[in-house]
């Protein structure tokens, strides 16, 4: 039985009937076309579908839809873009290096944004410990940790 | 020279930040339906009788495909050579009665959406007659053991050996001989993007394919050889970028195959897209036990190398084929002088999963097995390490050891092993095991004397590479290959070396999306680290005839010779000439598309039938060789002596790339093949029930990869340039090696911290406790 729901994204309203066990990852790509949240693994363990929910970063694969009405979500197409502007982080990672296959980065400046939402110079401890959830396989995270100190630095 | 050895930015990147739209899973067509694979639960089965009625009848399930529905023409899935290679194994048909792996996919269907796809799956009846199954290359091997292939009673795939000098002699020259028996394990690649394709039939019977791979000219030869159809009836589009694929992606999968036939059966495009546990048993690095003995001279000079190694194959020979070579050749038969060696591999089937290709391609389980005898050697004689590997080496100038009419015009071996060793501060290095407390730290190495650019050399692979440059007449250019980028930066370094050639900006080259097999030129994969070196040779190619007649036409709106001008910042001057006569690249390209009377800023012109004609360059060749880099890591680590964990603390690693293309984007194939590298090292390992034969690590919570918190802090990348006489501005390969050094490397600074010596691989807490005697 499919349920109606209303889900805030990226300052958006949309209304939407979805299966009870429709994962918030599904309904963002599917329906939504929303491809910035890739799914790597949809177990909870690779952070390639990372959104915020409330500000906080999740795994969008770990949630159903329903478990995600009257929450505000962003995901990378919120917060930014060519036509936008870019937020800091994204051009960091363009210029640092940071961004190869590019198929964790998504989730990777997700993951970062919350830091530096919260934190304005985060240590690399701190830098490193945030992105923890987030597996990259083609950069060995150094230039991802030093996109993420170049976007603190422009604060 | 301009842009080559500068950073620019990667011209994917933007798009990749802002949701990167351009990978393979988020092709969606028109009518587009879900595949979905029932796969095996047992390890060896026949299957008796499959009946798929009930799933056939699910409201929206419009496809469904069985053994018997599918073409059973043998064929080798592995893309860089011919379906039919001599030097492969045809023993893979798309879905086969006898099961020869749990996991192995019996049956599939295709419904309008992919929970319906997943109810009728469970709707399908398989009645199984279940065989013993083996596990154990070595016992598979004895006699009595269960047999997988008619065509390998012994389960022997393949059996190559190789040899030179006199091995009996070698060894009574020697003063030492040395045994050991090193063990590697089955690791994933971990691109994170899934294997996925969208495979569409027309009505005609032609396929598009749009797929998550390393090869489009692959892809199409194979899938049309499995199918039995004319290639020209397959048509690959190409990607504008795939999320990783590190030798992963570089054979035909079940899924394309598959989800053809149902589109064919259905009328309608058919995706399919593996959760993550099924691409954890589609492809791996393979398990190899490898014997070594070695004989040795007093001073360290190798006398006699004999070697034997052991690869589980899995369930089809594929990959197993052709690694055992490469293992053989480039990891241990070949890496150091020695004037007796042989070598001897078995490709063995077992009731595993099939391996696959994965970056490195056999070298790193040689390597961790001779790189870790080495040091064994150089502890007990009492020998330094890095005098012994120097004595042993190959010189720059030398015939080339393993290809035939090639030398090694450009070796920077030895510096790379004395610009680490100064980096990572060799000097200061204690002896092995003379630290106190429970925290011990140590430095170690590992080479890779020798790897490839391209397969040159090898009979059966394929190793060419085409280009087209197109200039527009707004003074961009469009180049067009079928290289795939994998990630690894094949756009920007192609883009790159077009730019140079053609004297233009950067941002002015811009490489063509969703080129396809009806388009470009043939070309080999994007593997054996041959893209900079030859695709970059045919970009090159290409750009320098399109550059010719850039300056053919040049020359007659200038009134001068072609040989007086010179393109650079997209301007074309007349060299010695005031900068008033010279032309944008944009007015000539202009001037080629124009019509007979052109109407510019000066009025009209009248133009000749010389100047007609697009300014475009093509090329498909073959590169001139197969130049060998180098390379080596040091590692510092710390072993905790009560837990058993090892952090390793920094890295140097130094590489001989001929030229630097890239700074930025060399030294993140660096980094990132450390990930992979100390993954494999200390933690990456698939695992299977003994008994069942499935996968126990089919998620990332099982199957660990290094994070952000277990690499090191400090990785420096040492770039020896050498610059190679036939490649693209000097350059030569890079990507592979970088995966291959660190696991012995590890191995050998675990050692120099406290004293342990492990033989096998990854090498786990438990297995440094149970060395040092605590558990
Ligand atoms: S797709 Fe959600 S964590 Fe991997
Ligand atoms: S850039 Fe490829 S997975 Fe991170």
């Amino acid at each position: 039985m499919q349920k109606l729901i209303t889900l805030q994204v990226n300052g958006e309203r949309h209304e939407l009937a979805v299966e009870p066990d429709e994962s918030l990852l599904q309904v963002l790509r599917n329906r939504l076309e929303l491809v910035g949240p890739k799914k790597g693994c949809d177990s909870g363990g690779c952070g390639c579908c990372s959104v915020h929910v409330d500000g906080r970063v999740a795994y969008s694969c770990m949630m159903y839809a329903v478990g995600a009405e009257g929450r505000e979500i962003t995901t990378i197409e919120g917060i930014g873009s060519p036509a936008t502007g870019l937020h800091r982080l994204q051009q960091a990672f363009i210029d640092a290096g940071a961004v190869q296959c590019g198929y964790c980065t998504c989730g990777i400046i997700m993951a970062a944004k919350q830091l530096l939402d919260t934190v304005k110079q985060p240590s690399e401890d701190q830098i490193r410990l945030a992105i923890a959830g987030n597996l990259c396989r083609c950069t060995g995270y150094a230039k991802i940790v030093d996109a993420i100190k170049l976007a603190a630095a422009q604060t | 020279m301009s842009l080559i050895g500068k950073s620019p930015a990667r011209p994917d990147a933007l798009d990749k930040v802002t949701g990167g739209k351009g990978y393979p899973v988020n092709v969606r067509l028109p009518g587009m339906l879900h595949g979905k694979l029932l796969r095996s639960p047992y390890p060896h089965a026949r299957i008796r009788r499959i009946d798929t009625s009930a799933a056939a009848k699910l409201p929206g399930v419009k496809a469904v495909l069985t053994p018997a529905d599918v073409p059973r023409r043998k064929f080798t899935p592995v893309y860089f050579v011919p379906a039919d290679a001599g030097s492969m194994v045809q023993d893979m048909v798309i879905m086969s009665d006898t099961v020869r792996f749990a996991g192995q996919p019996v049956a599939a269907v295709a419904a309008t959406s992919l929970r319906i796809a997943e109810e009728a799956l469970a709707l399908i009846e398989v009645e199984y007659e279940e065989l013993p199954a083996i596990f154990d290359p070595e016992a598979a091997m004895q006699p009595g053991a269960p047999v997988l292939h008619a065509h390998a009673p012994n389960n022997v795939a393949v059996n190559p050996s190789m040899g030179f000098g006199d091995l009996e002699r070698g060894f009574a020259e020697a003063d030492h001989i040395f045994e050991g028996v090193y063990q590697s394990h089955r690791v994933h690649t971990c691109y994170m993007e899934p294997r996925v394709c969208v495979v569409d039939c027309d009505s005609q019977g032609r396929y598009t394919v749009h797929s998550s791979m390393q090869h489009l000219f692959g892809l199409r030869q194979k899938l049309a050889y499995a199918l039995e159809i004319p290639e020209s009836d397959v048509r690959v589009v190409k990607p504008p970028y795939i999320g990783g694929g590190f030798g992963g992606k570089l054979d035909l999968g079940y899924i394309e195959p598959v989800a053809a036939l149902l589109s064919r059966r259905a009328g309608r495009p058919v995706r399919i897209e593996q959760m993550r546990y099924e691409d954890f048993i589609s492809t791996a690095r393979h398990p190899i036990k490898v014997y070594l003995k070695t004989g040795v001279k007093k001073d360290g000079t190798f006398t006699a190398r004999y070697s034997r190694s052991i690869l589980d194959t899995g369930a089809h020979a594929t990959h197993g084929a052709e690694v055992i070579n490469v293992h053989g050749a480039f990891g241990l038969l070949m890496t150091y002088r020695c004037p007796n060696a042989k070598w001897e591999g078995y490709t063995v089937y077992t009731n595993n999963m099939i391996g696959g290709g994965y970056r490195g391609y056999g070298s790193p389980q040689a390597c961790f097995a001779a790189e870790s005898q080495i040091d064994e050697i150089c502890e007990k004689l009492g020998l330094d390490p890095i005098e012994f590997r120097r004595r042993n080496a190959w010189r720059q100038g030398e015939a080339h050891p393993v290809i035939p009419g090639l030398k090694l015009d450009s070796y920077g071996f030895e510096e790379c092993l004395a610009r680490g060793a100064e980096r990572i501060g060799w000097k200061s290095r204690r002896k092995a095991n003379s630290g106190s407390g429970t925290r011990r730290r140590g430095i170690g190495f590992a080479c890779q004397p020798l790897w490839v650019s391209g397969c040159v050399g090898f009979p059966d692979i394929y190793e060419h590479s085409g280009a087209i440059v197109k200039l527009n007449p707004d003074g961009t250019a469009d180049l067009a290959t079928a290289a795939m980028d994998l990630g690894s930066g094949q756009i920007t370094t192609l883009c790159q070396i077009a730019a140079e050639e053609l004297g233009l900006p950067m941002e002015a080259v811009r490489m063509v999306q969703n080129a396809d097999t009806t388009t470009v030129p043939f070309d080999a994969p994007s593997h054996a680290s041959r893209v900079t070196y030859s695709a970059g040779g045919a970009v090159r190619a290409a750009a320098t005839v399109a550059r010719e007649r850039l300056l053919k036409v040049a020359g007659i709106m200038l009134e001068a010779s072609p040989e007086d001008l010179t393109v650079a910042d997209g301007r074309v001057s007349v060299r010695g000439a005031p900068a008033s006569r010279s032309l944008s690249v944009a007015e000539v390209a202009q001037r080629a598309e124009s019509p007979f009377v052109q109407h510019g800023a000066q009025g009209p012109v009248p133009t000749t039938l010389e100047e007609k004609g697009t300014i475009i360059g093509l090329s498909s060749q073959a590169p001139k060789g197969n130049p060998s880099p180098a390379a080596v890591a040091f590692v510092e680590v710390e072993v905790d002596t009560e837990t058993g964990q090892v952090d390793v603390l920094r890295a140097v690693y130094a590489h001989d790339l001929g030229r630097l293309i890239h700074p930025q984007g060399a030294e993140g194939q660096v980094e990132g093949g450390f990930q992979q590298g100390m993954g494999y090292a200390l933690m990456e390992n698939l695992q299977f029930d003994p008994d069942s034969g499935t996968c126990l690590t089919g998620d990332f919570l099982d199957y660990k990869i290094p994070t952000a918190m277990e690499m090191p802090r400090d990785i420096q990348s040492v770039f020896v340039e050498t610059n190679e006489p036939t490649g693209p501005f000097g350059a030569k390969s890079l990507s592979e090696p970088c995966i291959t050094v660190p696991a012995p490397a590890i191995a050998n600074a675990i050692y120099n911290a406290i004293g342990v010596r492990i033989h096998e691989l990854p090498i786990t807490p438990e297995k440094i406790l149970a060395a040092l005697g605590k558990i």
